[in-house]
């Protein structure tokens, strides 16, 4: 108890920090979001693709139809090498491949599998779902339906109630990107509180003079320093959590739905993550002073190159490659895919879950990087 | 007497160096015991040893009749410490650091309350509840710092150089107060190198070098350790060689010292030896200033026992 109100205490002398970058967060995060006129944004992100069609048949054509509807049809030079050179460059961030017969292959019920190349990118996740979507409709009605023509119009009837249906129920586009580009903005917010503010705490508990005094007291040390853990976990939570249901207030649409569901997991476990990472640097560090230096270079560093303040698609390919090593990347990427998520097959999902995973990763590497740290920094002591 | 501490053959090595070299000693309930050696002598290192801060090489340690280690903690709630070096939390105020300290031992807020005042009433921070340790002078904040480690009111208090740097208003403060915990009933270990603390302090004193202890017992048998029985000295503008000479030669003389216009005179035996020296100043007619008698200093007796000043 006593540790934790001196944890209290401490933080209150500090909040002007933790209020400042909220501020900043409701400022930019807000007015930004009314500002964005998302729909052109929307269009500028269509996906190109390119479809090598060996086919001659009604059902490849109906594909490729639904391809120009919805993404931007390219056209490359006919051979592979320029094909790769395209993706390398992004100029296509999808290939299709329609094999010779996919027609009446696909009509006699035969299990076909179309070849793909893809980039890494939003761009090429989202043009993948685009093809699964039509796949898995296609799927559905070739088991009923015999005939060539019904079975294409079904599929593209109901292609189209489906797209109507989301934009009037929930893929309300605009309201995701404004959700997105809140969530995005909080990792920088929230990195950068979390970073300062656990820093703070272990430098001041951690002086030499502070933990003997400690130590030789009657209270478990080893019970202090758990609950000088939890209540940095519990600062974290609580400051997640408004967070949170500030975005409740702001996109109120987008957060009672599956969406705001995926929005709260994701930003949960980067907050993880930004607990260890600052684990980590309030062992690294050995002076208050440092602190302010080493939030602005990383929390304001990784949230640049991580495409928080600018899109990524607007970051040169090289910061791109830099930023990898951040976890705010894979935060910031989770939020691009769950806004463009029309339905919430495994399929869909597992790139989101890719980048939970590898957030949970930076965890784990962070927690053994502060244990090897914190063993060296007792010799030495 | 009861023994509250039991010190047996503690040795303490750093890289192989002997910080501390097999030292024994008790330390009885009740009393101030001073330890009292050079900087650099072990006596911090003595301080950690005992209370388990350090890993020494070998010896024997216990406190209150148990045997003391890191996990101790009925013995460590009985005790408190007063470090070298100030520690407290520059981030919370003079009454909130005293709480915290006093919280680790005292769960019961209303007690503490009641301590945490005590001890502010002791140290004489009162007015400055509401400040910060950075706002604070050196001396008030060395005595914030007992504050912190005496408001559990423990059985056994251990402070270690409590007045280094300190303004003698803030000294006197501080050596009164502790004389006031050692009347409420309290077992203290307190180290310094100045010796003048000591002999208005300690009940009984233990003087240590290089880690090492050379002397025990209370002021005054150390200082019957002295060859030196009485020290005299005379402020005196421009004496000449020839009576210097004539002093040196003066009944029980020992040893003659001039220098800065001041004499220095010291015997190994005899008293009142001062009437002898005025009525060869009033013989002479030679007029002084000043001249006043001593007894041997505990620095005396250090420099006696190992050939140097205790303070450099
Ligand atoms: N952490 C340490 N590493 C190496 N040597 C040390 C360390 N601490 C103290 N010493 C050495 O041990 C001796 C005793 O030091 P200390 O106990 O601090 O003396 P005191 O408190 O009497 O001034 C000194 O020679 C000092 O240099
Ligand atoms: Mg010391």
């Amino acid at each position: 108890m006593t540790v934790f109100k001196a944890f209290l205490k401490i933080l209150n002398r500090n909040k002007g920090i933790v209020i400042m970058y909220t501020v900043i967060l409701l400022v930019f995060g807000v007015t930004n979001m009314s500002t964005n006129n998302s729909n052109n944004l929307f269009t500028a992100s269509k996906p190109s693709v390119l479809i090598v069609n060996e086919d001659n048949g009604n059902i490849s054509k109906n594909l490729v139809k639904y391809f120009n509807e919805n993404s931007e049809i390219k056209k490359i030079a006919n051979n592979e090498e320029a094909r790769n050179d395209a993706l390398f460059y992004q100029d296509v961030s999808y290939i299709i491949y329609i094999p010779k017969n996919y027609s009446s292959d696909f009509l006699s019920g035969k299990n076909i599998t179309l070849d793909i190349k893809k980039t890494d990118t939003y761009n090429g996740a989202y043009a993948e779902m685009l093809l699964n979507r039509y796949l898995n409709v296609a799927n559905i009605y070739q088991k009923s339906v015999s005939d060539e023509n019904e079975l294409i119009n079904k599929i593209n009837e109901t292609l189209k109630k489906e797209v109507k249906v989301e934009v009037t129920s929930k893929l309300n586009t605009g309201e995701l990107d404004k959700a997105s580009f809140y969530y995005n903005f909080m990792s920088y917010s929230m990195l950068a509180c979390l970073i300062y503010v656990i820093c703070l705490i272990l430098q001041v508990f951690n002086q030499d003079k502070i933990s003997k005094r400690n130590i030789i007291s009657s209270t478990n040390y080893k019970k202090s320093n758990r609950i000088l853990l939890l209540s940095n976990f519990l600062y974290s939570f609580v400051l997640w959590l408004f967070y949170f249901i500030v975005s409740m207030f702001i996109v109120p649409e987008v957060i009672f739905s599956m969406h705001g569901v995926l929005y709260l997991i994701n930003s949960f476990i980067f907050m993880i993550t930004c607990i260890t990472l600052s684990f980590l640097l309030g062992n690294l560090i050995r002076n208050k002073n440092a602190i302010s230096g080493v939030v602005n270079v990383v929390a304001l560093g990784s949230s640049f190159l991580c495409g928080v303040f600018v899109p990524v698609n607007l970051l040169p390919s090289f910061v791109l490659s830099v930023a990898h090593i951040f976890p705010t990347f894979y935060y910031v990427e989770g939020n691009t895919l769950i806004s463009s998520l029309e339905d919430f097959s495994f399929i869909n999902l597992k790139p989101l879950f890719m980048n939970f995973i590898i957030m949970i990763i930076f965890c784990i590497v962070f927690i053994i990087l502060t244990n090897i740290v914190s063993k060296k920094r007792q010799k030495i002591g | 007497m009861k023994k509250v501490i039991e010190v047996n053959n503690l040795t303490k090595e750093y890289k192989g160096v002997k910080a501390v070299d097999d030292l024994s000693f008790d330390v009885n309930e009740g009393e101030i015991l001073g330890l009292l050696g050079p900087n650099g002598s072990g006596k911090s290192t003595t301080i950690n040893s005992i209370l388990s801060l350090l890993n020494y090489k070998s010896g024997n340690i216990k406190i209150f009749g148990k045997k003391m280690d890191t996990n101790a903690y009925d013995i460590k709630s009985k005790i408190g410490v007063v470090f070298q070096d100030v520690a407290v939390f520059d981030e919370l105020t003079v009454y909130e650091n005293i709480d915290y300290f006093c919280g680790l031992y005292i769960t019961d807020k209303n007690k503490r309350k009641q301590y945490v005042s005590d001890a502010l009433d002791l140290v004489g921070l009162k007015e400055f509840t509401k400040f910060r340790p950075k706002q604070l002078s050196g001396g008030l904040l060395r005595r914030l710092n007992i504050a912190c480690g005496i408001a559990h009111k423990p059985k056994l208090i251990f402070l270690d150089e409590p007045t280094v740097a300190v303004d003698p208003q803030s000294r006197n403060n501080i050596l009164d107060g502790i004389k006031k915990l050692r009347d409420n009933g309290a077992t203290i270990v307190y180290t310094t190198h100045y010796m003048e603390e000591v002999e208005i302090l300690c009940d009984r004193v233990i003087i240590i070098d290089k880690g090492k202890i050379i002397a025990t017992g209370t002021v005054d048998e150390l200082k019957n350790l002295s060859n030196i029985k009485e020290k005299v000295t005379v402020e005196v503008l421009d004496l000449s060689d020839k009576y210097i000479e004539e002093i040196m030669s003066l009944k029980n003389v020992d040893s003659v010292i001039y220098q800065n216009n001041e004499l220095f005179v010291t015997y190994k035996k005899g008293k009142n030896n001062i009437v002898e020296m005025i009525d060869y100043f009033k013989n002479k007619r030679i007029n002084y200033s000043k001249i006043f008698v001593e007894r041997p200093t505990l620095n005396d007796v250090f420099l006696e026992l190992t050939g140097k000043e205790l303070r450099d």
